[in-house]
């Protein structure tokens, strides 16, 4: 088997006192749907913020596409407080910024829509062709780039009709409703051409009907845009339906993975969500 | 429909071309006119007369278009019961007094047929657009060239006029901080002192150089740099000090760019007046002597051009990315801006235009001295900003000319004390302008937060539709 799009090792993440993300090993293959679950505060969001380059996690590393992307150790003041299961430490310190990760094919949604509140819903995809631009400043400004600027844009109308949202595409994106602005957010992310995308909650807010499409929507744009998906949600007849496999956090660590019937009658997994297990 | 474009086109044209031919011809015509408007020839034989028209012809031949306009006004004048002006000599006569505004006119007219024939046969809708905006620009050039030629170059309104060039050029790059990238930047004046210290250094006359640095044994720089050249150096200097503030602030996630511009504007006022620095910038001491406006177009055209570069980039790709950040930044960074990378781009841009300014500035008050660049000019720049609207470059231009001819002109009663009959009017003292222009600003920023414009543009095309709907526009279909 060909080596693994994402692969987390020992990734750990200690905000002073509290350790949101404990010891996360995990790996997703390439082409798959593969969910990450668990109770609210378990740290679901944070492990995407390490992946994504938005936080420096306290200890561990990360590979995409056999790339090292991410790799820290407890450092300053973390090196006594460090609270983290594992203890063994990457001696490589390896840190980029979200633009870098996101140039190298990783694209995300975020679970508090964030669109740009001033702009069309075009605008919105078009900013998200800025990244692969060979033009510079003067050429820009001086309007040499427009055979690049002609591409940006219909690569932009490519991801609306995508998603279905090319009749709104001229609207101020924030006046869109809600399910909208999360199929928004999903356009703007595919319009970077990710290998692999990760999705935070891309369900929340909607009602059965609307989360029923949404699954559809995500396996279609899957096999089309031939994507790697990780994906965070609560909405479990989503998950269960879409991933190839899933794994569970609780408090920050692992509690199970598994496909989806695996995780169903997991008892670790009913105590999360339920506090008690009854048989 | 064509057709009818066609021939008012092609009148326009002659009429142009007639206009333009007569400006040209009418020095050599003047001695024919001067006969034709005295046939009889009356001067032969009345001495003051004679006199009179002599000067009208020594002007000409003196080569002195001065002379020449004043001798023929009084001639004019003195005996207008004998001279015989009919329409034609009228209008030659208006040609010859109104020279150099009748060419402008006749300019106007030329590009107005052309843009004329290519809305009536050109298919690409760019290269229309394109005409009509050359026509608004040209307008607006004859339009001011031809008011300083009739209300004069040292007029209040063509005082007004440069300053709100100026003014405009230098908002228009804070917005471009401020308005489209969401930084907070204090640090204008100081990038305006570096480009009017930077331009006058370098622009200063070898031959003035003894004199302006008389303290300093005749300064260090002895040679001199034609104006375009000195003004570009003076935005590449301020541009070159924003880079290196840049370098540690920008990284900074949170917002201190704010407070090191304004420390830098305060420091950098202080340093140009070093003793120490004397040989360059002449110490506390007045730099002057170097080029100044000859026209009110030179700055006219500077601003134009450079607000026509921010203009553009701000539509590029580059601006989206701009308006991104400022609109999210963990948003932006993960749709892979590199936050850094565009924040100082952003920022050294914005400078270089802020020190073009200053070196503008610097040709308007023919003078320099550090002193006059304070925070409190900054703050003037930023309230036009935020009055103009905060994203809207038509905005930050408007608010300019309004701010500079509030400010300068028709708020300037209130500092005169005033009697009126035996009734001497209160409140009405020097600083009382102040008080007042203050009170205006509150209001705006309080009752019309979003200002002038908004984030939004003027724009012909939306004004045109606006009017259309006005007139029932509906059955336009
Ligand atoms: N920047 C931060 N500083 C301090 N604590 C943080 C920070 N970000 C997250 N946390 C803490 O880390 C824990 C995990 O938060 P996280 O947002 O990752 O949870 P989550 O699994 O995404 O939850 P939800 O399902 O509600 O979105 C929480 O206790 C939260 O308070
Ligand atoms: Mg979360």
């Amino acid at each position: 088997m060909s080596e693994p799009v994402l692969d987390l090792r020992h990734v750990t993440m200690q905000f002073g006192g509290v350790v949101a993300v404990d010891n996360l090993s995990m790996h997703i293959n390439r082409e798959e749907i593969v969910a990450l679950i668990g109770p609210n505060g378990a740290g679901k969001t944070t492990a995407f913020n390490c992946i994504t380059g938005v936080y420096t996690p306290t200890n561990g590393q990360v590979y995409y596409e056999g790339r090292l992307i991410v790799s820290n150790q407890p450092q300053g003041k973390m090196k006594q407080l460090y609270a983290g299961t594992h203890k063994e430490f990457p001696k490589e310190i390896v840190v980029n910024t979200p633009d870098k990760i996101t140039k190298l094919g990783v694209a995300r949604t975020f679970q508090n829509i964030r669109l740009f509140k001033t702009q069309t819903v075009f605008e919105n995809v078009l900013i998200a062709t800025h990244l692969h631009k060979t033009s510079n400043l003067l050429t820009a400004t001086l309007r040499l780039n427009h055979k690049e600027e002609r591409q940006m844009r219909e690569h932009a109308l490519n991801m609306l009709e995508a998603v279905g949202l090319i009749d709104v595409k001229d609207e101020l994106a924030t006046s869109l409703p809600y399910g909208k602005q999360r199929r928004l957010e999903i356009a703007r992310a595919l319009a970077t051409n990710p290998r692999l995308l990760l999705l935070d909650e891309p369900a929340a807010g909607m009602n059965p009907q609307e989360t029923e499409a949404l699954g559809q929507f995500i396996v279609g744009i899957q096999k089309r845009f031939e994507l790697t998906i990780f994906l965070i949600e609560h909405h479990m007849d989503l998950v269960m339906d879409i991933s190839d496999r899933i794994y569970v956090i609780d408090f920050g660590r692992l509690i199970a993975t598994g496909v989806p019937e695996e995780i169903q009658d997991n008892p670790d997994v009913i105590t999360a969500y339920l506090g008690v297990y009854e048989e | 429909m064509k057709i009818f474009k066609t021939i008012i086109a092609a009148l326009l044209v002659v009429c142009a071309l007639f206009m333009i031919y007569t400006s040209y011809t009418a020095k050599d015509s003047l001695p024919g006119l001067l006969e034709r408007m005295d046939p009889q020839n009356l001067a032969e034989t009345d001495s003051q007369m004679q006199r009179a028209k002599k000067r009208v012809t020594d002007g000409l031949m003196e080569d002195n278009k001065e002379k020449t306009l004043r001798g023929l006004e009084r001639y004019l004048n003195g005996f207008a019961d004998k001279l015989v002006i009919d329409t034609q000599v009228q209008y030659e006569l208006f040609a010859y007094q109104n020279g150099p505004s009748m060419i402008a006119g006749g300019l106007l007219l030329l590009v107005a047929g052309i843009v004329l024939i290519l809305s009536a046969y050109c298919k690409i809708a760019q290269a229309r657009r394109l005409g009509i905006h050359v026509l608004l620009i040209t307008v607006l050039f004859v339009g001011v060239y031809i008011l300083e030629n009739t209300v004069g170059a040292n007029s209040m309104l063509m005082m007004v006029l440069k300053k709100g060039a100026i003014y405009a050029l230098v908002a228009v790059a804070m917005n471009l901080l401020n308005g489209f990238t969401g930084l907070f930047s204090l640090g204008q004046a100081g990038f305006m002192l570096i480009g009017a210290y930077v331009y006058a250094i370098f622009s200063i006359e070898t031959g003035n150089r003894a004199q302006v640095y008389q303290y300093y044994a005749g300064g260090l720089i002895q040679f001199s740099l034609p104006t375009l050249v000195s003004i570009a150096l003076a935005g590449l200097a301020a541009a070159f000090f924003a880079y290196l503030i840049g370098l540690p602030v920008l990284r900074l996630k949170s917002d201190y760019l704010a407070i090191a511009t304004l420390g830098f504007a305060e420091i950098i006022r202080a340093v140009f007046q070093y003793d120490g620095l004397g040989p360059i910038t002449n110490g506390s001491n007045l730099l002057r002597k170097f080029p100044v406006f000859e026209t009110v177009l030179f700055p006219f055209a500077v601003a134009g051009v450079c607000i026509l570069l921010i203009a553009l980039m701000i539509h590029s790709t580059y601006g989206r990315a701009f308006k991104a950040i400022r609109d999210d930044e963990i948003a932006a960074e993960a749709m892979g801006i590199n936050l850094y990378h565009h924040k100082q781009m952003s920022f050294v841009i914005s400078s270089f235009f802020a020190g073009v300014g200053g070196a503008l500035l610097a040709m308007y008050q023919t003078t320099v001295q550090a002193k006059a660049f304070t925070a409190a000019m900054t703050y003037e720049i930023l309230l036009i900003v935020v009055i103009g609207g905060m994203g809207s470059i038509s905005g930050s231009i408007l608010a300019s000319f309004l701010f500079v001819a509030a400010s300068e002109w028709w708020l300037r009663f209130l500092d005169n004390a005033t009697v009126i009959g035996n009734f001497k009017v209160p409140l009405l003292r020097s600083g009382f302008r102040m008080v007042v222009f203050s009170v205006v600003i509150m209001a705006v920023v309080l009752f019309y937060r979003q200002g002038i414009m908004g984030d939004k543009e003027f724009s012909l095309s939306k004004l045109r539709d606006r009017f259309t709907r006005g007139k029932g526009g509906a059955g336009r279909v």
